[in-house]
């Protein structure tokens, strides 16, 4: 995609990508010529896709460390591999982390604003089934966020889990 | 007001140059790679990873270096069968050291990072709901990460056993544009070579990708005891496919039940039982595919 600023017929610039929110990804653009800018939001699917194409707004600045998409991706992973740090100098002399901000943060909700678990609903989220947990512990806290808990408790995922028909 | 074609660049994320880089980086690995295969079907079950693994160990029987890819990213099997299951791996000088076989073989699978045996590939998202969006370009990052970060070293033969789908071969061709040769496995029943026949027009017609040849797997069942021969399924089919699609017939292996007792351990059946009727037939195909390389 490329950006245009009207009001002076110039390609805008990328600037950077704002605080992510719920799996939405925001870049920032932004006019070289007038300093206007504009945020386009991505919606969650729009934002997966550029993860799955291992990409990153703005450009990357270092090279990817082997196998980079399917270790940082990859819900459940085998402890025991690839557990050390990829040797500087990798593949195209490649630093510590290629992918390093924007996508990957967009899937890590930042702890002050998303719903807190309490010692009693993460310990019953344990119980889950290792390869649905992720995806349990997704679907209930966004429906904490949209019935306005700030914190999980094992009533809410009750709640939950009726709203969800289980 | 200036269209997409009169502004220069994206703005500074250059995801066309990012992706080129992706592809040239899998081009400067492959480079020590003398010939790349590709191991397909377009119907499941009809036993291609099997075919994979052994003609991998035939080949390594043979003096030839091999690696094996396993582009089944949600079904992985070959490292199971290759024995290299539950293998540590970790990163090497310029990569990731593939899990090597008793024999020798290097193999790359989506099997050696999922942590248990239950464990399917899911992959961090805010919600799985229309994954269906994003998740085929997922596999295909996998696999193009499998290709480009494995330390594959100097190859006679790499192996790349693809799922089941039609659409597969051109997904990889995408990523290799040089493949060296697609074999094709099917069975001997109508309904294999009704979905078969899809993949040869996808490969030799659409893609016009060079096809080695195709491989009838469980063409028949040889008694162990009186060494008698009997179809499994109606014959002539695959001879006949093969003709109308002028790609070569390399071998017709017959059932053996070894094949997946040894599958299951993890052993190569082509070295364990290499004097039978389908560890012969195995070698012989290995050898046509040596030839088609000449």
């Amino acid at each position: 995609m490329k950006f245009l600023c009207l009001e002076c017929n110039t390609a805008m610039e990328f600037k950077e990508t704002a605080t992510p929110d719920q799996g939405s990804l925001t870049a920032i653009f932004e006019c070289p010529d007038c300093f206007a800018e504009f945020a386009m939001h991505m919606n969650p699917w729009e934002t997966q896709m550029l993860k799955s194409l291992n990409v990153q707004l703005g450009g990357k600045s270092e090279a990817a460390q082997p196998m980079q998409m399917v270790r940082s991706f990859l819900s459940e992973k085998n402890p025991d591999n690839l557990t050390s740090e990829a040797p500087t100098g990798s593949i195209e002399g490649g630093g510590k982390c290629p992918f390093s901000s924007a996508v990957a943060e967009a899937f890590q909700e930042p702890a002050a604003t998303g719903p807190v678990w309490t010692p009693e609903a993460l310990e019953r989220l344990e119980r889950v089934p290792s390869f649905v947990r992720s995806m349990a512990k997704s679907s209930i806290e966004e429906f904490a966020r949209e019935n306005g808990h700030t914190e999980i408790t094992t009533e809410v995922m009750d709640t939950a889990r009726g709203n969800f028909g289980m | 007001m200036k269209t997409y074609k009169d502004l220069p660049a994206d703005g500074g994320s250059n995801i066309v140059g990012q992706v080129t880089e992706q592809v040239n980086r899998l081009q400067r690995r492959l480079a020590s790679v003398n010939h790349t295969v590709a191991i397909m079907s377009g119907k499941g079950g009809v036993g291609k990873s099997s075919v994979t693994a052994n003609l991998a160990s035939a080949l390594r029987l043979r003096g030839q270096s091999v690696g094996v890819v396993d582009a089944d990213i949600n079904g992985p099997s070959i490292a199971k069968m290759m024995g290299v299951r539950g293998e540590q791996i970790d990163y090497g000088i310029d990569g990731v050291k593939p899990a090597i076989s008793p024999l020798g073989v290097k193999v790359m699978s989506m099997d050696l990072f999922l942590k248990d045996d239950e464990t399917p590939v899911l992959w961090e998202s805010q919600t799985q709901r229309d994954a269906f969006t994003w998740r085929g370009t997922m596999e295909m990052s996998a696999l193009r990460e499998f290709l480009s970060d494995t330390e594959w070293g100097t190859l006679d033969y790499l192996l790349i056993d693809l799922p089941p789908g039609a659409d597969r071969l051109p997904n990889l061709v995408d990523l290799l544009p040089n493949l060296g040769g697609a074999l094709v496995v099917t069975i001997p029943s109508g309904v294999s070579q009704l979905v078969v026949k899809k993949s040869l027009t996808m490969a030799k017609k659409l893609l016009n990708a060079p096809v080695i040849g195709v491989v009838e797997n469980m063409a028949a069942y040889v008694c162990a005891d009186c060494g008698k021969t009997e179809n499994l399924f109606p014959s002539g089919h695959t001879e006949e496919m093969a003709r109308q699609f002028d790609v070569s017939l390399l071998g017709q292996i017959p059932f053996d039940p070894r094949i997946s007792i040894a599958a299951d351990e993890g052993i190569a059946f082509v070295d364990q039982y290499r004097d039978t009727p389908a560890g012969q037939t195995f070698f012989g195909i290995t050898d046509e595919i040596r030839m088609f390389f000449k």
